[in-house]
């Protein structure tokens, strides 16, 4: 499944998502604002708390908005 | 593979205020209307928490206004695409070019309203530390620095907003500014009652340290001319803003400022082709002249496409 750690303020994370549902990709919304156990992990997974955070593997990320990487990420 | 070829009557580049006020006027006047933007949909305002001088609504925050002129749009047809970005454009003759990724769009008139950019910021080391403590997005990245120390740069409306943002996070707070403040009264005096807020003007960055992230920035005070290093986990820039031309500046005549040569009827050097907003030539640039221009400019691109039939 993937992840989405993102901040409802947060515009580049509402760009990333929709870029996500444009290409039918099914994807977990965490906010870190919100959710305490969403910040720790995207903390641990990123080193940071700089949002959007995504990732399919829990493993390998891409930080902030970028198409190319976000594609490459997901196999695309 | 050719790319297909699509039909639209106007295409508008740029989906900020005046973008998407453009492709509202167009599309309720019955034209088909494509809005493309590679960037953020709303433009300088999407990263604006409050909004409080566009008439009529009290307080909102930049995203939610730029989305319900968003909606209002698409209501009347138009289509806003953010995610195919343009390659080329070709905008004198008729009908006008806009190629994109994935198809070229043939337009009757084409509206720029590409806005503006950020400038960043202009020492050497900056580049190094992006995403690591040089920052240009408080909403995105302000998180990661709850209860750290971080410094504003800049003086303008979006540099304090972006301050009284930050002030909530951060444990210390400096506004560095160059000279005085610009941004509104009402703004710095909300900013001024933050404790944890130090304004630091006539003051610029001269030099940034850290070992794999910022840790600390070298001042220097112009007015007393002296230099002193505090530490620092990260500043965020708002330095201003610079004209977004680049992909039709050796097509559309430039006033010496880089913005685009239009006047009040938002008409540029070549037919069929509009500006609006913030990147034409102008003395005010408010979301509200903004609005103004895509009004105009849609209503123009409705008489010249009517004067070519």
């Amino acid at each position: 499944m993937v992840k989405v750690y993102s901040m409802t303020s947060c515009p580049w994370c509402v760009k990333a998502k929709k870029y996500l549902e444009s290409k039918g990709v099914a994807y977990q919304n965490l906010d870190i604002e919100e959710d305490e156990a969403a910040r720790v992990a995207c903390q641990q997974l990123s080193g940071d708390l700089m949002v959007p955070v995504i990732t399919a593997n829990d493993k390998d990320y891409v930080l902030g908005f970028d198409k190319a990487k976000i594609d490459a990420l997901l196999g695309a | 593979m050719a790319k297909e070829h699509r039909k639209r009557d106007v295409v508008v580049i740029g989906a900020g205020m005046a973008g998407l006020t453009a492709a509202l006027y167009a599309g309720r006047s019955g034209l088909s209307v494509l809005v493309l933007e590679s960037e953020l949909v709303g433009g300088q305002i999407a990263n604006a928490a409050g909004i409080e001088n566009y008439p009529g609504i009290l307080r909102v925050g930049g995203g939610e206004l730029i989305s319900a002129v968003q909606t209002q749009a698409e209501s009347f047809g138009a289509v806003v695409d953010e995610f195919d970005s343009i390659v080329r454009v070709e905008l004198s003759g008729q009908p006008k070019m806009v190629e994109t990724e994935s198809a070229v769009y043939e337009a009757g008139a084409v509206i720029l309203a590409t806005g503006m950019k950020r400038r960043k910021l202009s020492l050497s080391e900056a580049g190094r530390y992006e995403g690591r403590g040089v920052h240009y997005c408080e909403l995105c990245d302000g998180q990661a620095y709850a209860g750290k120390t971080v410094a504003v740069i800049g003086g303008g409306n979006a540099a304090v907003d972006a301050a009284e943002y930050l002030s909530k996070l951060a444990s210390k707070l400096y506004l560095i500014q160059r000279s005085e403040l610009r941004a509104d009264a009402a703004s710095v005096k909300r900013l001024r009652e933050h404790a944890n807020v130090e304004f630091l003007l006539h003051t610029e960055p001269r030099a940034l340290a850290g070992d794999t992230k910022l840790t600390a920035a070298t001042l220097f005070d112009r007015k007393a001319e002296t230099t002193r290093e505090i530490p620092l986990d990260a500043v965020f820039v708002n330095i201003g803003v610079e004209p977004n031309t680049a992909l039709f500046a050796d097509q559309v005549k430039l006033d010496k400022s880089g913005n685009i040569a239009a006047g009040e009827d938002c008409r540029t050097n070549l037919d069929g082709v509009f500006a609006a907003g913030d990147v034409r030539t102008k003395e005010v640039r408010q979301l509200t002249t903004a609005a103004a221009d895509g009004t105009v400019a849609a209503l123009g691109a409705v008489k010249y496409l009517r004067s070519l039939q």
